[in-house]
């Protein structure tokens, strides 16, 4: 083999690696991936939101024995604000990707992101 | 090279390069199915793998539900609730098959750990409330009144008709230091009937896992840094096919004039047990020991829950001192892994 051919090769072999990171570099941007918040309380279904079609922010007020609020806005949402005695549920934050989770456990509240 | 082999190279690196491409847009052949519910007063998570990953989850979700409506005491109706209602007035109570395996065993942790675990500890649970800030603490009077209450020995059964009683007016059976872990069992018992092999139950923090994930690896179980204020780990379990639950002095608690009142109770001395652990979870193969065990190790403090997990095949444990030392049982050396990255735990491994 020549130098020439070594280098070819080199080239493709880096075009190669090129075109696997590309791929995955441009599905991140462009956050193509689905994300569905799904909130329930006490087991039943308060509102499955695609939260990339959200374009107004706006706010939930959940049922239940506690106020709470959620914030919800494009590709996010959190418990804004709640008055169960821990605050854990807000001190979470904002939930964005498939698999987070937010839970007021006196309030029986779940919000979840789910990719399906 | 000459002029052949040169295409038959380019050729090669042309697929390569398209494989390269595709590799990029990965499909997921395994999409789990997980569900989340709330019950038994905490969130449950169900995440399986598989064809019938659908059905399992909904119908584990259904036995979930079936089971709390039978063993819970706070709400009137379920059969365990009527247990209570008719302690000391002579009649038996006929049970279903769930709540009698589920009180025989109760009894059998009972005996093995000398009372330690005690489900007629339910008068104590009643007086102390729900471990909300602020909660009232039970007068030394009362305490006093409502620990004579508490015997497991008077949990009578009547084999005949399937039925049990409770001997003494006031007496009370709470399963919140059992439940959870029949769940666990039973969810997994589902599982396995609908062909899954790789999943997980997690009851807020009683779980049981079938399998490991879907490439072989094991499932990563955290262990929560019993005074983390974000609630992150400080370690974590590999595990196949075991159970990992934990009782903890963070899990429900108020604190007044400086010191914590947690949720285990100590049913010798009706106060939240002081026994020098923050912290006990035990691995094991069977949710529903597991569940009993680490709240009677819990009770038990260090050197005596030591005693009782190594006196026991197949059970290991973490134990952790409010000095922030964490003990772990021979068992788990390979997979356990300690993540705390402060240093404020000193951790020792026990034969």
């Amino acid at each position: 083999m020549k130098k020439h051919d070594l280098i070819l090769a080199g080239m493709i072999i880096c075009i190669v690696f090129i075109g696997f990171g590309g791929l995955k570099l441009y599905r991140a941007e462009n956050n193509n991936e689905p994300r569905i918040a799904v909130i329930t309380q006490d087991n039943v279904l308060v509102e499955r939101i695609d939260l990339n079609a959200v374009e107004e922010p706006r706010e939930i007020t959940l049922p239940g024995p506690y106020h709470e609020i959620l914030q919800v806005e494009k590709g996010r949402i959190r418990f804004k604000e709640a008055d169960c005695p821990d605050q854990i549920c807000v001190r979470r934050g904002w939930l964005q990707n498939p698999g987070d989770m937010a839970v007021c456990l006196p309030n029986k509240a779940i919000i979840r992101i789910t990719g399906n | 090279m000459n002029y052949k082999n040169k295409k038959g190279f380019l050729l090669i690196m042309v697929i390569v390069f398209s494989f390269g491409f595709l590799a990029g847009c990965s499909s997921n052949s395994e999409t789990p199915i997980e569900k989340q519910g709330f019950y038994m007063g905490t969130v449950v998570t169900e995440k399986a793998y598989g064809q019938n990953a659908s059905q399992a989850v909904a119908e584990g979700m259904r036995r979930i539900k079936d089971l709390e409506d039978k063993m819970t005491v706070n709400a009137p109706g379920g059969e365990i609730a009527q247990l209570n209602v008719s302690a000391g007035n002579g009649a038996y109570v006929p049970l279903s098959s769930d709540s009698l395996y589920v009180l025989k065993s109760a009894l059998k942790y009972g005996q093995l750990t000398q009372g330690t675990f005690d489900v007629t500890i339910g008068p104590l649970v009643q007086s102390w409330g729900s471990f909300k800030p602020n909660s009232k603490i039970p007068s030394p009077i009362e305490i006093d009144r409502i620990r004579e209450l508490v015997n497991y020995r008077d949990l009578e059964f009547n084999e005949k008709e399937n039925a049990v009683r409770l001997k003494n007016p006031g007496q009370m059976i709470d399963l919140g230091g059992i439940a959870k872990g029949y769940a666990g069992d039973e969810v997994i018992k589902i599982f396995k009937a609908y062909g899954i092999e790789s999943a997980y139950v997690n009851l807020g923090g009683n779980v049981v896992v079938l399998g490991g994930k879907p490439d072989g690896s094991p499932w990563n179980v955290g262990i929560r840094n019993p005074r983390a204020q974000d609630g992150s780990s400080l370690g974590v379990l590999e595990i196949r096919d075991k159970t990992v639950v934990t009782s903890g002095d963070y899990e429900r608690y108020f604190e007044e004039d400086g010191l914590r009142y947690h949720h285990i109770l100590d049913p010798q001395t009706g106060y939240p047990a002081q026994s020098g652990l923050i912290s006990v979870t035990v691995v094991s193969d069977t949710s529903m020991e597991a569940d009993a065990l680490s709240t009677a190790v819990f009770i038990l403090g260090l050197a005596k829950g030591l005693e009782l997990v190594q006196s026991m095949a197949g059970v290991d444990a973490i134990l952790i001192t409010e000095d922030r030392e964490i003990y772990i049982t021979s068992g788990l050396k390979e997979s356990f892994t300690l993540t705390d990255q402060g240093g404020s735990y000193r951790y020792h491994e026990k034969t």
